[in-house]
């Protein structure tokens, strides 16, 4: 292993969103405080409680790991195509560093920034929303454990994107829907008969539900199948990106 | 004694365009080695397939005996590439991407820092330590490349097309600073469309075009074997007996007009000068002409290096 190689890259990972965390972090942080006030407190007098949470406890588990997935995801990606696009991608072929490494420190690097955001709005929410975590070591597991899965995610679609506009494509019209169709805002039980069904094919639903658990401890999907979901997919993608970056398609010509 | 970069048959095609069809080149240890060629030749491929980041068909590619492919390791750590195209970086300063380089090739800050300042300072760059890519000028742009690929310290050093837009003091400091580098012993491949550059710095060049060395040799070697080369001398008086007086050497005449043809015209004028005034001939003039290596590629390749 070339540990400083590996260092290095990782660190470069992680100073690069924390150089611009006015992009990075406040951002988020920033939406979830007026989502909180927004939708909690005003739709807290029509929808009181559900399964006995108060309505702006009970969305915060969802923010956080729409934070958190979106957070890890653009992290990855954005800074895979940053460096094809600017050229930067050979001084990292050219170094003595395996695929393994270099795909290690881009999902580390959107590990840690998925990581900072999410728990930042949890912050947020025990400050603000009044929250008290039940779990709090599994909470914060979760939270890196999702964070883990969407940096491989974002380090996938980084390999696989040439432009711009496809990774915007690939974020737009599969992540945001996936996380706001996965219980951010709802319980599944409040859905009709199909929705619910759909919902349990949509694996976003079972890392909000599992964090809410543990956050919570109230969930729509049992927490072991939440946390089985969310380390089978955590792996897998994992695997997906590390093996993508040793074939070096995309990468290499 | 191994040699630094050893290249056997390599080939490799981009879907309908053969791009190499059979490239062999060795370059020994400590040697300053051009490669030329027009663009599309294959000189970047091969230097890409060398160092990683294109995969070849077939052949074979080792730096210092050891295969690039599969002991990647070591081969990348010997190398150290000055790339053509300008990386660009939005977020950190010169130092720190310095740094940054250097901890890719194992190296860890407390240990490149001597280095770092040492490039720095030898490249002019000390006052922009703090800059950001963008806002440096073409030539700090160019150094910079140099700097990044020579701060972990490289036996062999690529350049790929150094001096590429940079004004003609630059381009002079440059030259300067490379034959330093080689007189302290390290292997330089060099690509470059300035043939007068490959003439001054290298020990030896060879010409690819169409995906083949089709020459190789010091530049000496190829402008006297491919080249045209002579001297004209005009004399006032040739006489009728010239011809037994010049019967050693290859000429034409026409009235006091001659010309000799020789491949190295420097050492066959003062034969020639000794041989007329023997003879009793008036010389009223001389002109030497020697062929360049721009002419040995014009004749080889059939076009210009530019073109």
């Amino acid at each position: 292993m070339n540990w400083v190689g590996l260092w290095t890259l990782t660190s470069r990972e992680v100073g690069r969103f924390f150089a611009v965390y006015r992009q990075t972090i406040i951002p988020g942080f920033i939406s979830s405080i007026l989502y909180i006030l927004i939708f909690g407190f005003t739709l807290e007098r029509r929808i009181s409680t559900i399964d006995g949470i108060p309505y702006t406890m009970f969305i915060i588990p969802g923010l956080i790991m729409m934070n958190t997935l979106t957070n890890a995801s653009s992290n990855s990606s954005s800074s895979m195509l940053q460096m094809k696009l600017l050229g930067q991608l050979p001084d990292l072929l050219q170094a003595p560093l395996s695929s393994f490494e270099i795909s290690m420190a881009y999902i580390v690097g959107g590990t840690v920034r998925g990581t900072v955001n999410g728990l930042l709005i949890l912050l947020v929410g025990i400050t603000l929303g009044g929250i008290s975590v039940i779990q709090p070591f599994a909470t914060v597991g979760f939270i890196i454990l999702v964070s883990v899965a969407f940096s491989s995610i974002g380090f996938l679609l980084g390999q696989l994107a040439d432009t711009w506009d496809q990774l915007a494509t690939l974020q737009n019209f599969l992540l945001t829907p996936l996380s706001f169709l996965g219980g951010i805002f709802y319980s599944i039980k409040m859905l009709p008969d199909w929705a619910q069904a759909a919902s349990f094919y949509n694996p976003i639903y079972y890392m909000i539900n599992g964090l809410r658990f543990t956050i919570l401890g109230v969930s729509d999907s049992p927490p072991m199948t939440s946390f089985i979901v969310a380390l089978i997919m955590t792996i897998g993608f994992f695997l997906a990106a590390v093996l993508l970056m040793e074939s070096g398609k995309k990468i290499k010509q | 004694m191994t040699p630094a970069i050893s290249i056997r048959n390599l080939t490799k095609s981009y879907e309908d365009t053969i791009a190499l069809s059979g490239v062999d080149i060795t370059i020994g240890d400590g040697e300053f080695f051009g490669l030329l060629g027009p663009n599309g030749a294959g000189k970047t491929t091969t230097i890409n397939i060398l160092t990683g980041l294109v995969r070849k068909n077939e052949g074979d590619t080792e730096i210092f005996g050891r295969d690039t492919v599969t002991d990647y390791r070591f081969t990348r750590s010997q190398v150290g590439i000055s790339a053509q195209e300008f990386t660009q970086d939005w977020f950190f300063p010169l130092d720190r991407l310095l740094y940054f380089q250097a901890g890719y090739y194992g190296i860890p800050k407390e240990k490149a820092k001597d280095r770092v300042e040492e490039l720095l300072s030898k490249l002019g760059l000390v006052a922009k330590r703090k800059a950001r890519l963008r806002q440096l000028s073409g030539g700090m742009k160019r150094r910079f490349q140099i700097a990044k690929a020579l701060v972990h310290d490289p036996k062999i050093i690529i350049l790929d097309e150094p001096t590429a837009g940079v004004d003609v003091e630059l381009r002079h400091e440059l030259w300067d600073y490379f034959r330093e580098l080689h007189k302290k012993g390290k292997t330089i491949l060099l690509t470059t469309h300035y043939i007068e550059e490959a003439e001054m710095l290298c020990d030896k060049v060879a010409i690819i075009d169409k995906g083949r060395v089709i020459k190789e040799g010091t530049p000496k070697e190829l402008t006297s074997q491919l080249g045209k080369a002579g001297i004209t001398i005009n004399v006032s008086d040739p006489g009728e007996e010239l011809e037994s007086c010049l019967k050693n050497f290859t000429y034409t005449q026409e009235d006091g007009r001659i010309h000799f043809t020789t491949r190295e015209p420097e050492e066959a004028l003062p034969d020639i000068i000794n041989a007329l005034t023997r003879h009793g001939c008036h010389i009223q003039r001389v002109v030497t002409t020697k062929s360049s290596l721009e002419d040995v590629f014009l004749s080889l390749t059939g076009k210009g290096i530019n073109e």
